[in-house]
């Protein structure tokens, strides 16, 4: 449990490419709202119609939280597929 | 009137007993109307910032009130202090639910967005015993209308005071919606022993109105 404890609040940074049917500006919007409530950094990179590129860092739970927040996106988009580099 | 604007009737104070939870609406905003385990009240946007759910569907524990869905745990101050899927989490203080302030005065519970607004004023507190919340499908400005027909005394736009039968009734009027509003009733002075019976009498009298102001609603 301590260990478990230590594991799950450490920092984290992951680099995500979100891939599929993206609006760059709805997605963006979406991606930095979720970031805020999560308390996370986020570096916004390339996005376009079929993939948005974008790192965060924050507790590892949170940077969970938001792939899976992401990876339901917003209305106008649909993400089909989610790359995931992490550097702790 | 708006939270924003002034201070708001969302409830009578004997409806949110210890350690319970009811959803409200002022002007289309949705409200939870809590009460901790210490008697204190508190009154939060009705959505918890997970996954939306109300938090008026939610448990009281304590000082804190749980969300039905996850189990996410809100303090006081709406800051959200436990996540059960991530006990060891320390979570962030952007995971907040937006909140109002809350007063007790008269037997009713008041919230508002801005404090500093003036709080309807009939003097010091003589007791007062709940009459009921009457729920009514019109306007408030209806509702304010038929109880200006009735007498009503003016304390601020939707208060006042409504003499009665030999008793004195203080009235505040929640607008919900521009087609719902609820009318708050208290019976104003010392508890007397026949307080359930005056209660009942003023109840079925605010009962008589309603269906006067509905019925003029539907045949408008």
């Amino acid at each position: 449990m301590g260990g478990a404890s230590c594991e799950e609040s450490m920092i984290e940074a992951a680099t995500f490419t979100f891939r599929g049917q993206m609006i760059c500006e709805s997605f963006t919007e979406f991606a930095l709202h979720r970031a805020r409530r999560l308390d996370l950094e986020i570096d916004l990179g390339a996005c376009d119609a079929a993939a948005a590129v974008l790192s965060v860092r924050g507790q590892g739970d949170l940077v969970d939280a938001f792939e899976m927040a992401c990876s339901l996106g917003p209305y106008d988009c649909i993400i089909l597929d989610i790359e995931r580099k992490t550097a702790t | 009137m708006k939270l924003e604007a002034g201070w708001v009737p969302v409830a009578l104070s004997s409806s949110i007993e210890a350690a319970t939870s009811a959803g409200a609406v002022v002007e289309g905003s949705e409200i939870v109307v809590w009460r901790d385990n210490s008697g204190v009240v508190h009154v939060w946007e009705d959505r918890c910032p997970h996954r939306g759910m109300r938090m008026s569907f939610g448990f009281v524990r304590g000082d804190h009130i749980a969300c039905l869905y996850h189990g996410w745990q809100y303090d006081a101050g709406g800051q959200c202090r436990y996540i059960p899927a991530h006990p060891t989490l320390d979570v962030p203080s952007t995971i907040k639910v937006p909140t109002y302030v809350s007063q007790e005065k008269y037997g009713i519970v008041w919230a508002t967005a801005s404090p500093d607004a003036a709080m309807p004023d009939i003097g010091p507190a003589v007791g007062s015993t709940p009459v009921r919340s009457l729920y009514v499908d019109c306007s408030a400005t209806d509702a304010l209308s038929a109880l200006d027909a009735e007498g009503l005394e003016h304390i601020s736009t939707d208060t006042g005071l409504l003499a009665c039968d030999g008793d004195k009734l203080f009235i505040a009027v929640q607008a919900i919606t521009t087609t719902k509003a609820a009318v708050h009733a208290v019976l104003l002075g010392p508890p007397s022993a026949d307080n359930a019976k005056r209660q009942a009498h003023h109840a079925r009298r605010l009962e008589k109105m309603r269906y006067a102001l509905e019925q003029a609603a539907e045949f408008a």
